[in-house]
């Protein structure tokens, strides 16, 4: 029996009152915190009589430090940064300047070289960050403009009374494997703010929570992910050059799939490199894992990384739904930032700009909401306008059918996308629709027991231990560790399912597409089918796959105690 | 007995519990703020000594609270005392240091009591004729002042290491003792308390076993481990395990050898059906010499063993078992 983690009931929990609390201390939520620290000291300069206190704005983030659970690429695109911190360039930690760029069509041993870089793909002028050591410069930035972070706390559960949200509750410390207080039990604290802004990044948890109770994703496209598998490589000197990307399409996925990696030169020899898949494939036994360690052993990518070593791994689902499955960001009591809402663009690959930009315009809200001591949903409402009015909403609506495009493969992709470069963003209809990735798996009957051409991903990688690694030992470079003796937070509604039902309709996908080996099938005697769901819950690097994969819709991430959780460092 | 400050000092086994001083400290220091008055309970069976040597401190009286029913502690008998004490003398505030007792039996006294505690404080304010208290919150990051509503008696625990014993006030004179005699009638005490014993230690320090018989997946079943203990007891080592054993709850924590349990580095590491992934080797890569026994012959534990033996644990242990015992004689 496997015990799951929710927070105890009918306990006394200490309350705590807060003007706003930002949950996640991502580029989103970092950005809004220091541009809500800068607009108040800026009216509390021009206005003695009246000053607003930043005493009582509080940024919750569930790792342990600043930064060791945000993964990305990561390119930054400098817009939004320049206004937040005109010459961020001169102080924030940037590996180098994008100064050549390549995308390649990959076959199973070939390369061919797009003869020009699509123009969304063209990156001079943009940053190779490690996103890690970013957020860590700008968490100090924040402290430093007297604004509180609360390492080693996640936000477990809204508080929602008379349809508004009236606060966040954070996890409960020292809970055992049972669900049962240990000596060093901490109850969660109730924060009862006036604005919760979710900046929860990729499949936020409380974000689900909203959307569900409050139908948001009523008349939205569903949200659609991928997951990128990153490892960060040691290589010879000069292999690849600072500043240097190189993209690929194609193998090893099939035409089918969609999906592509990044190769990104940063400073002393490092070297960022990863495989995003779409989480809308057929096969179940896709292992995305498996995916990028199949890419690696391409030819040209093998003689990038040829005496190499890797030296830190991670992985992290990404949205890309696009504009049309952004739900409404802002409502009674609360608004949503960066990942959580969706704002990223597909098709240029970068988030973290519009991230920062969609912070900055929620601390424009909340700012003016202070100052008006208004918090009603009209109030904030008038970050959706802000949103609309910005280029941040511009950038997106270019490519508002980008994704939806690729539903049926990669040449009807290239297709949409080629007419949609032309028609502004529109192609063949003003709205693309879609479906969830999930609705598209396959049953295990109706795939050839062959692989179709697909044999060299589906099910777990071996691993060479020089170019390609199994999960558990790229895992270990994740420097994950979580409290042992804690409930389950992968929360899977019913195991049943797991043991009767998926295992013959599905083969447990969970097993292939969770990155970190959370999810295994155990032989046991007492199931129809003798294997059951085992959970090592303590390896999860909070990537939401899962909670986004699972054919059934019972599986539900939930934060473990704060604190747990993979070390990007310099990720 | 208006504006007393009572410090409730605890002991153990008719032993004196030192970190009691620093709650006198705490206490000096709130009369130095509020021109109150401090005093000091002892309760037990017998403590008058500890009750005198209580008394050197600078403190306006020393209760000795006293009953055979105290003798033992349990929280009954204590609250029950301590009750009838507090209800006779009216403190204005009781203060008791924050140890495992004081928690076992401060939230049903006050409860018992209908008055409110704050508990494991870190200091206090004396600010515009109000009593604030300190307490941690989010793990320390923040502090908050906590003040009393409703009427006294307020009471309150201080942290371990909130003002320093040493720096309890010694009187000039030592204070008056005097003792309590409290009846706890035997039917309010609802625990019967055995012989104190202690825990034997972790029953196991495997950073120090020479030799270790680690099991793995392979074992297939629970009942299977008691052919690896046998192989153990047979070496003369302790039994270990690999991660999925000891999360299956199979064998104890205190088992588990890998990056999320113990690290080893014995003379003589048996590996049986376990696959070796990283996770495990980091915690066991020291051992002199690792002998893995696993059906797969591709599993990566052989990469650093010393000898391999490709095949079935069921088959390769019991004669090992029988082979180990012949040459022991």
């Amino acid at each position: 029996m496997i015990t799951f983690r929710k927070p105890l009931p009918n306990i006394e929990r200490p309350q705590m009152e807060a003007d706003v609390v930002i949950v996640g201390g991502g580029p989103a939520g970092m950005a809004c915190a220091l541009r809500l620290a800068q607009l108040i000291d800026e009216h509390n300069s021009k206005n003695p009589d009246t000053q607003i206190s930043k005493e009582n704005i509080y940024v919750l983030e569930k790792a342990r430090e600043v930064g060791q659970h945000c993964l990305s690429g990561a390119l930054l695109d400098p817009r939004s940064m320049r206004e937040l911190l005109p010459g961020f360039e001169k102080e924030a930690p940037i590996d180098a300047e994008v100064v050549k760029e390549a995308v390649y069509y990959l076959t199973e041993k070939r390369k061919i070289k797009f003869p020009i870089t699509p123009p969304p793909l063209r990156d001079h002028g943009n940053y190779v960050i490690s996103i890690n050591r970013f957020v860590k410069w700008l968490g100090q930035k924040v402290e430093e403009a007297g604004i509180t972070i609360f390492t080693g706390f996640a936000g477990s559960e809204l508080l929602i009374e008379d349809e508004r949200v009236a606060g966040v509750r954070t996890d409960d410390k020292g809970v055992d494997r049972m669900n049962q207080p240990k000596g060093n039990f901490e109850p969660g604290y109730d924060l009862r703010a006036k604005v919760v802004i979710l900046a929860e990044g990729t499949r936020g948890s409380l974000t689900k929570q909203l959307v569900a109770r409050f139908n948001l994703d009523k008349d939205r496209n569903p949200q659609t992910y991928g997951v990128g598998v990153k490892e960060l490589w040691e290589v010879p000197s000069g292999r690849i050059k600072p500043g240097e990307v190189i993209y690929t399409m194609g193998w090893p996925l099939t035409m089918r799939e969609y999906g592509g990696s990044w190769v990104y030169g940063a400073k002393d020899n490092i070297v960022s490199l990863g495989f995003v898949t779409g989480l809308d494939y057929e096969d179940p036994r896709t292992d995305p894992h498996h995916v990028m360690q199949a890419w690696k052993q391409h030819p040209f990518i093998a003689s990038l990384l040829e005496g190499g070593k890797m030296i830190r791994y991670g992985a992290k689902s990404l949205p890309y739904g696009g504009w049309w499955s952004v739900p409404p960001v802002a409502g009674d009591g609360w608004m949503i930032v960066g990942d959580s809402a969706g704002f990223l663009n597909s098709q240029r690959l970068k988030g973290i700009h519009l991230a920062i930009k969609s912070g900055m315009l929620a601390a424009e809200t909340a700012f003016a909401s202070m100052q008006q001591n208004d918090f009603s949903g009209a109030m904030l409402g008038t970050y959706e306008d802000r949103v609309e009015d910005s280029w941040l909403k511009e950038e997106l609506w270019k490519v508002r059918n980008f994704h939806q495009g690729f539903e049926h493969g990669f040449l009807e992709g290239m297709f949409h996308a080629a007419l949609q470069q032309v028609t502004d963003g529109r192609g063949l209809h003003d709205r693309y629709t879609t479906k969830a990735g999930h609705r598209r798996l396959h049953r295990l009957a109706l795939l050839p027991a062959d692989g179709d051409g697909r044999a060299h991903f589906l099910g777990k990688a071996k691993g060479d231990g020089k170019l390609t690694f199994d999960k558990l030992t790229d895992l270990y470079h994740s420097g994950t560790k979580h409290e042992e003796d804690q409930p389950s937070h992968l929360v899977i509604h019913d195991t049943n399912i797991c043991n009767t039902r998926c295992v013959t309709e599905f083969g447990n996908p969970c097993q292939h597409f969770c990155p970190a080996n959370v999810y295994e099938m155990v032989e046991a005697g007492d199931v129809p089918h003798g294997k059951t769901i085992h959970l090592n819950a303590s390896n999860c690097v909070h990537c939401k796959t899962c909670d986004i994969m699972d054919p059934y819709e019972i599986i539900t991430w939930v934060p473990p105690e704060g604190g747990g959780g993979p070390n990007y460092d310099g990720m | 007995m208006a504006d007393t400050i009572l410090v409730v000092v605890e002991q153990r086994e008719g032993k004196f519990n030192r970190v009691s001083l620093e709650t006198i400290a705490g206490a000096q220091q709130i009369a130095a703020a509020t021109g109150w008055t401090v005093e000091a309970a002892v309760l037990g069976n017998g403590v008058s000594e500890i009750a005198n040597e209580v008394a050197s401190r600078k403190l306006a009286k020393v209760y000795d609270i006293e009953s055979p029913q105290l003798g033992r502690y349990t929280p009954d008998a204590f609250v029950h005392a301590l009750k009838q004490f507090i209800t006779d003398r009216q403190p204005k505030l009781v203060l008791m240091p924050h140890t495992y007792q004081v928690r076992d039996f401060a939230p049903k006294l006050t409860t018992a009591l209908n008055r409110t505690l704050v508990s494991d404080c870190t200091g206090f304010k004396y600010e515009g004729g109000r009593l604030l208290f300190t307490r941690q919150m989010f793990q320390g990051k923040f502090a908050a002042d906590v003040s009393f509503g409703g009427d006294a008696p307020y009471f309150a625990t201080f942290q371990a290491g909130s003002f320093r014993g040493d720096q309890a006030e010694a009187g000039i004179s030592a204070a008056q003792v005097e003792t309590v005699n409290i009846d706890v009638p035997e039917n309010v005490i609802r625990t019967r308390v055995e012989e104190p014993f202690k825990e034997a230690k972790a029953a196991v320090d495997l950073s120090q076993a020479e030799i270790i018989v680690a099991v793995g997946r392979g074992i297939k079943e629970q009942k299977n481990l008691d052919m690896a203990k046998q192989l153990a007891d047979a070496l003369g080592g302790e039994i270990a395990a690999s991660r999925p054993i000891c999360d299956s709850g199979w064998l104890p924590m205190e088992r588990q050898v890998g990056s999320s349990g113990q690290t080893v580095a014995p003379k003589l590491y048996l590996a049986l059906g376990i696959s070796g992934a990283i996770q495990h080797i980091v915690g066991m890569k020291g051992a002199r010499t690792i002998i893995a026994i696993n059906k797969d012959s591709e599993a990566p534990i052989f990469e650093i063993s010393d000898y391999a033996v490709v095949g079935n644990l069921f088959d390769v242990v019991p004669p090992l078992i029988e082979e180990v015992r012949k040459a022991k004689g």
